[in-house]
């Protein structure tokens, strides 16, 4: 059965980095999402966590931290799940 | 090994011109600092290269070694400037009428991205604009060999200006988001490429170059204004700052933003192209020509 939240992080990646020819469906759970085929770079990182922040109200503070989280979508839905307040996750 | 960037000038210049800044009269230090020049037109071949490089390029024929010299004495003298601006001396950073990007920034009392360019008096606007406007200024800085003298500036207009060094490039947009998040405007230098994510390319100096794009992709981010600005000698004691209008993403496609941004950016580079071919010298990038577009 599909995680609800790892669906709900694949669509927020690809609508908010506007990625071309790429579905939700297309990526994989640990596939890395920097330095993969995907081909982001450190600002899509960055526009990628500043939405994050908004959306479940967590807080990335490093690049550290944030190549932890961004390792794959497995890993960053575990670490919002750390994170997030529960209210604003999906059920 | 790698070799730290770095400007015309050896490693100890800046501490050699303050010493003889102060002890020196003006009639033998001035003399003092062409024969400096002179020195290291000859003493540092990559600088001279890329000099050389540039005015070829602005106009359009070999350079002559006067004018090379010209353009070295140019930095050195803008050099000498910001020494004395950081040991105290009065100066003022006054908007020209078209300046209006500028004067709406500070009408509207709002935090920034700031591009500004290694041209002119421009490294001194942040400082001005925050000692003046009382704005609080986060300087993105590239640390190079001999920056003994920013730090210095830095320490002099402290209260309202901070830098963001960007040789640590690992924490540089988190450094950014941090310092956005606090309310400040963020200054970045919109010429050189180093640790730009993003370029894009436009028509300067007769070719399609490539310059750095990412404040507009920050901007696209953080929904800021990006105000692009020079500053250029005027009377002594005073900078002209001439300012593009006010860029404001909207909320709409990030692509239909970042179009409208180029051509924000390509206005501003033309007025930039306009200013050099008036007065060649005032490039104070001695680094490789922005390189053309693929």
């Amino acid at each position: 059965m599909s995680d609800p939240l790892k669906n709900i992080l694949k669509e927020l990646i690809v609508t908010t980095l506007k990625l071309e020819g790429v579905s939700a469906a297309d990526l994989s759970d640990d596939e890395p999402l920097i330095g993969s085929g995907l081909n982001l770079d450190s600002i899509d990182a960055l526009e990628l966590v500043v939405t994050l922040e908004k959306r479940f109200g967590i807080k990335i503070s490093s690049s550290e931290e944030s190549r932890q989280a961004l390792a794959s979508i497995a890993h960053l839905a575990e670490f919002i799940r750390a994170r997030a307040d529960p209210a604003r996750l999906p059920a | 090994m790698t070799t730290a960037p770095r400007n015309p000038g050896p490693s100890w210049g800046f501490q050699f011109l303050a010493r003889a800044d102060r002890i020196l009269p003006e009639v033998i230090f001035r003399p003092l600092c062409a024969l400096g020049t002179a020195v290291a037109v000859v003493g540092m071949p990559v600088q001279r290269a890329h000099s050389r490089a540039y005015l070829r390029a602005l106009t359009g024929r070999e350079p002559t070694w006067r004018e090379v010299f010209r353009h070295f004495l140019a930095f050195e003298e803008f050099l000498v400037l910001r020494l004395r601006v950081a040991n105290g001396q009065p100066h003022r950073g006054d908007l020209a009428p078209d300046a209006s990007g500028f004067h709406a920034l500070l009408a509207s009392g709002e935090p920034a991205l700031l591009g500004t360019f290694h041209l002119g008096h421009s490294d001194l606007t942040g400082f001005l604009l925050g000692r003046q406007e009382h704005r609080r200024v986060f300087m993105v800085r590239q640390r190079v060999g001999n920056s003994h003298d920013t730090e210095v500036l830095g320490e002099q207009f402290g209260e309202w200006v901070r830098f963001i060094w960007v040789n640590e490039a690992s924490n540089l947009l988190f450094a950014l988001k941090d310092a956005v998040a606090s309310g400040g405007s963020v200054a970045l230098k919109c010429d050189r490429l180093e640790f730009s994510a993003k370029t894009a390319a436009f028509e300067f100096l007769g070719r399609k170059r490539l310059f750095p794009f990412t404040i507009y992709h920050l901007a696209t981010i953080f929904r800021l204004p990006v105000v692009l600005s020079v500053g250029v000698p005027a009377a002594p004691g005073h900078s002209t700052v001439h300012s593009s209008r006010l860029f404001v993403p909207d909320g709409g496609e990030k692509a239909a933003n970042l179009a409208r941004a180029h051509a924000h950016f390509q206005e501003f580079l033309t007025r930039i192209e306009s200013m050099l071919r008036a007065d060649p010298y005032l490039w104070f990038n001695f680094t490789p020509l922005n390189p053309p577009a693929p």
